[in-house]
């Protein structure tokens, strides 16, 4: 659960984004600077979370009144070093908001921290990553939860789509690129499986929130509305004005779903409306269209 | 033996109504309470809980009842009952100091051979370890459900009894007093009763959670709850009274207190209580079934609706509104105007920026977007659909209890929204 220091819309003295160069940290920067707040966007080329001096050179970037947020991450953390790599990169944020106190912080985590069989997710769902990527965020939310100062607000992230991401797995992505091709869409299965795709540019509009209320505590960002991997390859067809294939394949594996119950987001942020599905791939389409 | 005295310490819900019944059975009662502007009130006829028949029967049997400040005044008593209400926290956990103080004030008024019974809600091992001679000591279940208070009362089911010796027939006095209500008696060691009383609520807790479980399953698939309902209910196993109707979440804090009781004992002794978090858990997502359809239903096709309120008590017929769903919806509608009616809670004391007390139901739903019907008092099941309809801007009707009429408001161009069944979309603009 999420709540708020201050119920009025306040403006951050200045925003820290840190990994701003990735696909999630990246919307969550031009997000902000459409909000007319001062953004600094930190890349690896201006801190490298894994070499020894980024704790001190982080915190001589940073400013007492500054609202971090940490997105940055090698992910997805698929094996054990991957997951000792962003277990430092942490720990080197964590020491430099030791030396130089924030704010504000926020982390953007990942839903990959609940258990597999948590259905519907609410933020009151165990924690029980099943994956390395998992662990890595879950490990991290400690991390921060346990040594970081002042108030921290932890955004868990179902799967992201958007045109900017650099990622083409199974899903949305994938799809809407291989329509735009006029590509064949290859399901698992019928695509019977459903799960809850986040438009990017709603997380960034959550982060904004988060950052004017001073929220703290744990919100889920997800639609609320799942959805079948064959829907979406369907919406991904259709947005792309092409004629797509859409193929089913032998079943190789059991059929999971996840759905998020998002009471919390609506008690938190009432106004807010996440992107339907059908909006956000034709966003996206028309974005890697160039067209926006 | 002359009739018994009977007395009852603590004139809240529990102990008025008990003292009513007691009284309606032919006994003379002395009701004690500290709080002489109560006592007051009492015996000039304001009664201060709201029960159907409890102003009636208290009229009716005036003449043997008498009330008091004065503690002493029990010692002319053959049993006393301690009938004071036990407060819960934020937790649902029983706050024992004033029902122990209370006790502490009543033991050295007693006769050498009066009885003490306790009648609260108290955790199991609370009545052993009480500083009274265990021969006349007894802990009696109560099972008051509010707006049901005095039916109940008068024609219980059964008593459970708590005992030091459960094998021992009961004093004559006790037994007489529990006769006159013709009804099984069940003594049985006191950790036993109190216990009972624990697993009573526990086994409605679980008929709740597998109603309101299956009715959002059916409100998914297209069944009707409703319609299985009455199959359940023909089940010798699951019988006719079984609490089946689904709900948006436990309220009003006795269950709330047992559940938590549970959990607490379950943790302390190492037994196994998951499913008890599950209740929990199920309950607390139901608190919020309105305020989810209402976002997924009204608010993506109206961005500013007025949401007209009817109801603000935790149930119908009470005025209380110990975790209200009503009160609970209320504090998250905070972005938008609403209008607001309930029989017997006055709007006044809602903490919200756009609160319009209505003096009717009718005028609650005046102008609304959408009507949020949320306690089934039965005076709303009189509002007519083409009314509503009229005075209303909006299209939506949400009733979880089914107080209206599904068909006739589709009829008049409504659409309707309630727990365990699909919607019925009566016009494209809800």
């Amino acid at each position: 659960m999420i709540d708020h220091q201050t119920n009025v819309r306040q403006r951050s003295a200045r925003a820290v984004v840190i990994g701003a160069n990735g696909f999630v940290g990246g919307a969550i920067a031009q997000q902000l600077r459409n909000d007319s707040l001062p953004v600094l966007g930190i890349t690896r080329n201006d801190v490298d979370l894994l070499q020894a001096n980024a704790a001190k050179k982080l915190a001589g970037l940073l400013r007492t009144d500054d609202a971090v947020v940490f997105v940055s991450a090698i992910a997805p953390a698929r094996n054990a070093a991957t997951l000792m790599q962003n277990l430092v990169m942490a720990e080197q944020v964590i020491a430099a908001l030791a030396a130089q106190p924030v704010a504000h912080l926020v982390y953007i985590s990942s839903d990959a921290v609940y258990a597999d069989a948590a259905n519907p997710v609410t933020e009151r769902s165990c924690r029980q990553p099943s994956t390395m990527h998992g662990m890595m965020h879950a490990a991290r939310e400690l991390m921060l939860k346990a040594e970081a100062k002042g108030p921290l607000a932890i955004l868990r992230a179902s799967l992201l789509y958007g045109a900017r991401d650099p990622h083409n797995g199974y899903g949305p992505n994938r799809f809407r690129r291989l329509a735009a091709k006029g590509e064949p869409i290859t399901l698992f299965g019928e695509g019977e499986e459903q799960r809850d795709h986040v438009f990017i540019d709603d997380v960034a509009r959550l982060v904004s929130l988060v950052l004017a209320h001073r929220s703290r505590g744990e919100l889920n960002v997800a639609t609320g509305r799942s959805a079948s991997f064959r829907e979406v390859a369907e919406l991904a067809a259709k947005s792309s004005g092409k004629s797509v294939e859409i193929r089913g394949t032998p079943r190789q594996n059991p059929i999971t779903h996840r759905h998020f119950d998002i009471t919390a987001c609506l008690k938190a942020f009432p106004q807010f409306r996440y992107t339907p599905l059908r909006e956000g791939l034709e966003h996206a389409a028309r974005e890697s269209a160039g067209v926006l | 033996m002359s009739a018994p005295i009977v007395g009852f310490a603590g004139l809240t819900h529990l102990g008025l109504v008990s003292a009513v019944a007691v009284a309606a059975k032919g006994f003379h009662v002395v009701g004690y309470d500290s709080d002489a502007d109560l006592v007051r009130g009492i015996a000039e006829g304001r009664l201060p809980v709201l029960e159907p028949g409890l102003d009636d029967l208290a009229r009716r049997y005036g003449a043997q009842l008498t009330f008091t400040d004065r503690v002493g005044d029990l010692s002319a008593c053959d049993l006393v009952y301690i009938a004071t209400d036990v407060p819960t926290d934020d937790r649902g956990q029983s706050e024992l100091s004033g029902i122990s103080a209370l006790i502490e004030a009543v033991i050295p008024v007693l006769g050498p051979s009066a009885l003490l019974c306790v009648l609260c809600q108290v955790p199991p091992g609370f009545t052993r370890k009480l500083p009274f001679d265990p021969v006349r000591l007894y802990y009696q279940v109560e099972t008051l459900v509010f707006g049901r208070a005095v039916e109940r009362a008068v024609k219980p089911e059964r008593f459970i009894v708590g005992c030091a010796y459960p094998t021992r027939p009961l004093p004559a006095t006790y037994a007489a007093v529990l006769g006159a209500f013709e009804c099984p008696i069940l003594p049985m060691r006191y950790e036993s009763a109190e216990l009972a009383k624990i697993a009573i609520n526990c086994c409605l807790v679980a008929s709740v959670s597998v109603a309101n479980t299956l009715a959002d399953l059916s409100e998914r698939i297209g069944a009707d709850w409703h319609e299985i309902v009455p199959a359940l209910r023909l089940d010798r196993r699951i019988g006719p009274h079984s609490y089946l109707i689904p709900g948006l979440g436990i309220a009003g804090g006795n269950l709330e207190r047992d559940l938590a009781t549970v959990q607490w004992l379950a943790e302390a002794t190492g037994s196994e209580a998951s499913v008890i978090a599950a209740f929990i858990e199920n309950s607390r997502v139901r608190r919020d079934w309105v305020l989810r359809l209402i976002h997924r239903e009204v608010l993506p096709h109206k961005a500013n609706p007025t949401f007209g309120i009817l109801g603000l008590a935790y149930k119908e017929n009470t005025h209380s509104t110990k975790n209200s769903p009503s009160l609970a919806l209320i504090a998250d509608l905070q972005s938008w105007p609403i209008r607001v009616y309930d029989p017997a809670v006055p709007a006044a004391s809602l903490h919200h920026p756009a609160v319009i007390a209505a003096p009717s139901a009718i005028e609650a739903a005046r102008d609304s977007d959408a009507l949020l019907i949320m306690t089934p008092w039965p005076q709303f099941r009189t509002l007519s659909p083409a009314d509503l309809a009229s005075v209303m801007r909006g299209r939506a009707i949400v009733d979880p209890f089914c107080v209206l009429d599904a068909d006739v408001l589709r009829a008049a161009g409504l659409s309707y929204f309630t727990l365990g069944a699909p919607p019925l979309r009566g016009a494209k603009d809800v």
